[in-house]
């Protein structure tokens, strides 16, 4: 009989580590956190798992096969008609930067229902080539666009910060673009803004589903000093890492006051139509000349997701260290509740790619952030919680408890 | 005479044909069963059947399904898809098919193509190649169904693959696949012109002028097709489509694909006799 | 009883297609390379398709040569299909080849890769044409096959007998004319595949026992 080991659980994860009896994910997926108030001590909330060992997010995709999505859709119109503008002004706003999912939202908008969309994007943070192509296939199929060039040397900074500070690559990039729809929106007196997928959907409690209106705690703040950027206050961002306020004003959320006067409702799309992934992935080639990517994106089985930044397979790199889930496992478990694939097949999935190492676009991240490799690679290292993570008999890391039961304590 | 073949391609997964674009997001479209004995029916010259997952999951699951295809239906068929030792060629021979198609396997070791040539006949060995044009110009062959970079240019590894023994080719064109924009012209003249056994055009066939196209164009053998008579075959027949796997969202909402002016066999042979190439009717 | 016919398996090529057609015409066939089950065949069915020196190796190895020889000579039909065709000629001109089962002198030949200034692809892996040439096709296994009928063909070498007398059909190949098929007394034989000729092709098994009062 093994014993038990006592092992510290980093981030506030549970100590047991479970694997949906569904899905393929693990009970260690963090439910989306409030970014600015994220710093390296924040406890995670993480995805509830019934009494039967199955997930939320499959929970709700059961919930999803019985939606009345003519009822949901007559919903949507309603809303678009109350919205629609016809004296030439846009009355809704699509953010996106090229990715299957914003040319699909927007196309049907503006063409199955008769909106006016102005798109709006904050541009990844190293734009790759089929990425850009996409995005302007995108805007080539009709619509007009605004895109916000952040402060070059600022994002290089809060991108380094939160590598360094958070190991997540992303968090600049989620910010401005959670951030910058709300203030557009609210200086072109648009009232609608419309995101893609329900967070619902991937493991938010199910209770944010009953109405599909974003939390508006993700859109406003009160307080300057509440504030945490790349896990760093705002205050000390300006005194020890020479930036002012207004350098930081394009990743700050808006505030209240700003977008209580312009009386703007946050919708998504997801929840008036159902959505598919594979089926969005469908229209936006048809419709949008959007094209998948020549090669499998590392770390997964995939060619047509979060293709656009070449950060974004070291942020997936980042998650799997951190909570010992990779691309595989999110793209796999989605698959399977959308019953492209069977379990059977998820677990082999993931087997063959999780956790592979993005090597194609390290360097140019790394270059980005002026850091090195070695350095990236001993900050992994501290990131790695003892409870998921110990070494084999070759002293290389490896995941204690896998989905196919293979892992080092399995 | 000299004949071209017009060849239906049933990508499989599971137990449904499915069909993706670029090799990619696989969408079911109904029963293989269903679908071959159609083409078979309307005068399908060979049929070729792809496990599009099996070198993803390392599995060939197709022997039930051609077994049941071989029992009724009396022509060539051929068989891909994760085949990887001479072993899981016999095995697949063994059940009806009458050539296999290597691709994966090949690549990483194509000693195989040599040891399966010899043994089984170099026209029972047919090669595929799956390419990707680069920004260069260039184009180069992928595995595990269009995922894989390899590094190997197309035409060097078409030479090679007939040096060893392969008696076929089938030449993808993945850029153009499931796009039902026409085929690769310059792709697939160029590798006709280069090898001495028959090329089979595959990727991009989108109305039947694009197969008179690529005929005319390059010195082709056979040209395979599958969305311009999948979703012709859809729109008129019943799906069968096991629910349980595989994206059946399409399906169910009943749309269709407006790249393709989908047709049926019989219109793509009419009109390339029409243009002096000649074919069985 | 009804009739017994083998088809001769020595290792090459796909039987299985072979032996569908035999059941769904009502050919009463079991698949065998034992020589016993060859001895008291009343038909014989010699398949196959890769290397004719391949092919021979194990003919002579399961000592099948000598059986099939005497059982053609007395007076056994038998059906040769591909590769089967042609081994039962002289010898093949394939480098290294020994001599065929020579129950139809002749020889084998490889197409050319070049020809009149074409390049010839080869295999011929087509539907091609089977025209007459001077045998009359009703009282053979071809009599529901019409003049210039489409049958499946995939094969890099073709029979030249000596005698043009057993010639039934005739085949035109990008301007290359080969004999397609053969008969000569109890002996017929395809180059093409009639089992992967569709309906056609399948018929001609029917008629081929038929005429051999197999079924």
């Amino acid at each position: 009989m093994s014993e038990k080991l006592k092992l510290e659980a980093y981030y506030g994860l549970p100590d047991e580590v479970k694997f949906c009896t569904k899905c393929v994910m693990s009970n260690q997926r963090p439910t989306s956190a409030i970014e600015f108030k994220h710093t390296k001590d924040s406890k995670k909330t993480t995805m509830n798992f019934d009494e039967h060992g199955v997930c939320d997010a499959c929970r709700t995709s059961e919930i999803k096969d019985n939606i009345n999505w003519g009822m949901r859709e007559e919903e949507l119109i309603k809303l678009l008609d109350k919205h629609r503008k016809n004296d030439g002004s846009y009355d809704c706003l699509v953010p996106g930067s090229g990715g299957k999912d914003s040319a699909y939202q927007s196309h049907v908008l503006k063409y199955k229902y008769n909106m006016n969309p102005l798109t709006v994007t904050w541009p990844p943070i190293l734009y790759t080539e089929y990425g850009l192509k996409n995005w302007r296939n995108w805007l080539d199929s009709g619509f007009d666009n605004i895109s916000f060039y952040r402060n070059g040397k600022v994002m290089k900074l809060l991108t380094k910060l939160s590598i360094e500070n958070l190991l997540h690559p992303f968090q600049t990039f989620i910010l401005g673009q959670k951030n910058l729809a709300p203030k557009i929106a609210a200086k072109h007196g648009i009232n609608l803004i419309f995101y893609g997928e329900n967070e619902a959907e991937y493991g938010n409690p199910i209770a944010d589903n009953m109405s599909s209106l974003r939390d508006k705690s993700y859109h406003s703040f009160d307080n300057l000093e509440d504030i945490y950027l790349a896990g760093v206050t705002v205050k000390e961002l300006i005194e020890n890492h020479d930036v002012r306020l207004s350098d930081l004003m394009a990743f700050l959320p808006p505030k209240k006051e700003e977008l209580e006067k312009a009386n703007i409702e946050v919708h998504y799309l997801g929840y008036y139509l159902k959505w598919t992934p594979q089926e969005v992935y469908y229209y936006a080639v048809e419709n949008t000349g959007f094209k998948a990517r020549p090669h499998r994106t590392q770390g997964t089985f995939s060619k047509y997701s979060g293709i656009d930044d070449k950060i974004d397979d070291l942020h997936f790199y980042t998650t799997f260290i951190k909570f010992g889930i990779g691309r595989a496992t999110y793209d796999a478990a989605q698959e399977i509740r959308n019953r492209h694939l069977t379990r059977e097949e998820g677990v082999a999935l993931v087997s063959r790619f999780d956790g592979e190492f993005p090597d194609r676009y390290f360097n140019d991240v790394m270059e980005y952030i002026d850091m090195k490799p070695d350095d990236f690679y001993a900050l992994c290292d501290k990131f790695r919680s003892p409870h998921l993570w110990g070494k084999n008999v070759n002293g290389d890391w490896q995941l204690r408890h896998n989905v196919s039961h293979t892992g080092l304590n399995d | 005479m000299k004949t071209v073949r017009i060849i239906p391609r049933l990508d499989i997964k599971g137990p449904n044909l499915v069909k993706g674009i670029h090799l990619e997001g696989l969408r079911v479209l109904g029963k293989p069963a269903d679908f071959a004995k159609f083409y078979y029916d309307e005068g399908a010259d060979e049929l070729l059947f792809m496990d599009v997952v099996a070198s993803l999951y390392e599995r060939n699951s197709l022997h039930n399904i051609i077994r049941e295809t071989a029992k009724s239906i009396f022509i060539p068929i051929t068989v891909g898809g994760g085949l990887r030792t001479i072993s899981d060629i016999k095995d697949v021979l063994r059940v009806g098919a009458d050539k296999v198609c290597l691709n994966t396997a090949a690549l990483k070791n194509p000693q195989l193509i040599k040891d399966a040539s010899r043994m089984f006949g170099s026209s029972t060995i047919v090669v595929a190649i799956e390419a990707i044009k680069e920004p260069d110009g260039s184009y180069l062959a992928y595995t595990d169904n269009g995922r894989e970079y390899t590094g190997v240019d197309v035409f060097e590894w078409s030479q090679k693959v007939v040096e060893l023994g392969a008696g076929e080719i089938v030449i993808t064109s993945v850029d153009r696949e499931g796009t039902g924009q026409g085929y690769d012209i310059e792709l697939v003249s160029k590798i006709t012109n280069l090898v001495s056994v028959p090329v089979i055009a595959h990727g991009g066939a989108g109305k039947k002028e694009h197969i008179v196209d690529i005929l005319k164009s390059s010195n082709a053998s056979s040209a395979m097709i599958s969305s311009l008579f999948h979703y012709h075959f859809i729109k008129d027949n019943e799906s069968r489509a096991s629910n349980l796997e595989g994206n059946v969202e399409f399906l169910n909402q009943k749309r269709s694909f407006h790249t393709f002016e989908p047709c049926q066999i019989k219109d793509v042979k009419n009109n390339l006799i029409e243009n002096q190439i000649e074919c069985r009717i | 009883m009804s009739k017994k016919v083998v088809i001769i398996d020595y290792q090459l090529g796909n039987l299985f297609s072979v032996k569908q057609a035999c059941d769904i015409v009502g050919i009463n066939a079991i698949i065998s390379s034992d020589k016993n089950d060859i001895l008291n065949a009343d038909a014989l069915i010699l398949p196959g398709v890769g290397a004719f020196i391949e092919a021979m190796n194990n003919l002579i190895k399961l000592e099948l040569d000598t059986f099939i020889k005497q059982k053609v000579k007395n007076g056994t039909p038998i059906f040769g299909i591909c590769l089967g065709q042609q081994l039962l000629f002289t010898k093949s001109e394939e480098f290294g080849s020994g001599n065929g089962l020579d129950l139809i002198p002749g020889t084998i030949k490889r197409f050319p890769e070049n020809f009149e200034d074409r390049l010839i692809k080869v295999p011929h892996i087509a539907w091609n044409t089977i025209y007459k040439s001077g045998q009359n096709w009703e009282l053979t296994a071809l009599k529901e096959i019409c003049n210039n009928e489409f049958m499946y063909f995939i094969h890099s070498y073709f029979v030249k007998p000596d005698n043009d007398s057993v010639v039934l059909t005739l085949t035109n190949y990008d301007g290359i004319e080969f004999c397609s098929s053969i008969q000569h007394n109890n002996i017929f034989a395809t180059q093409f595949h009639p089992e992967k000729s569709s309906d056609k092709g399948v018929s001609i098994y029917k008629n081929w026992a038929v005429i051999n009062n197999i079924i």
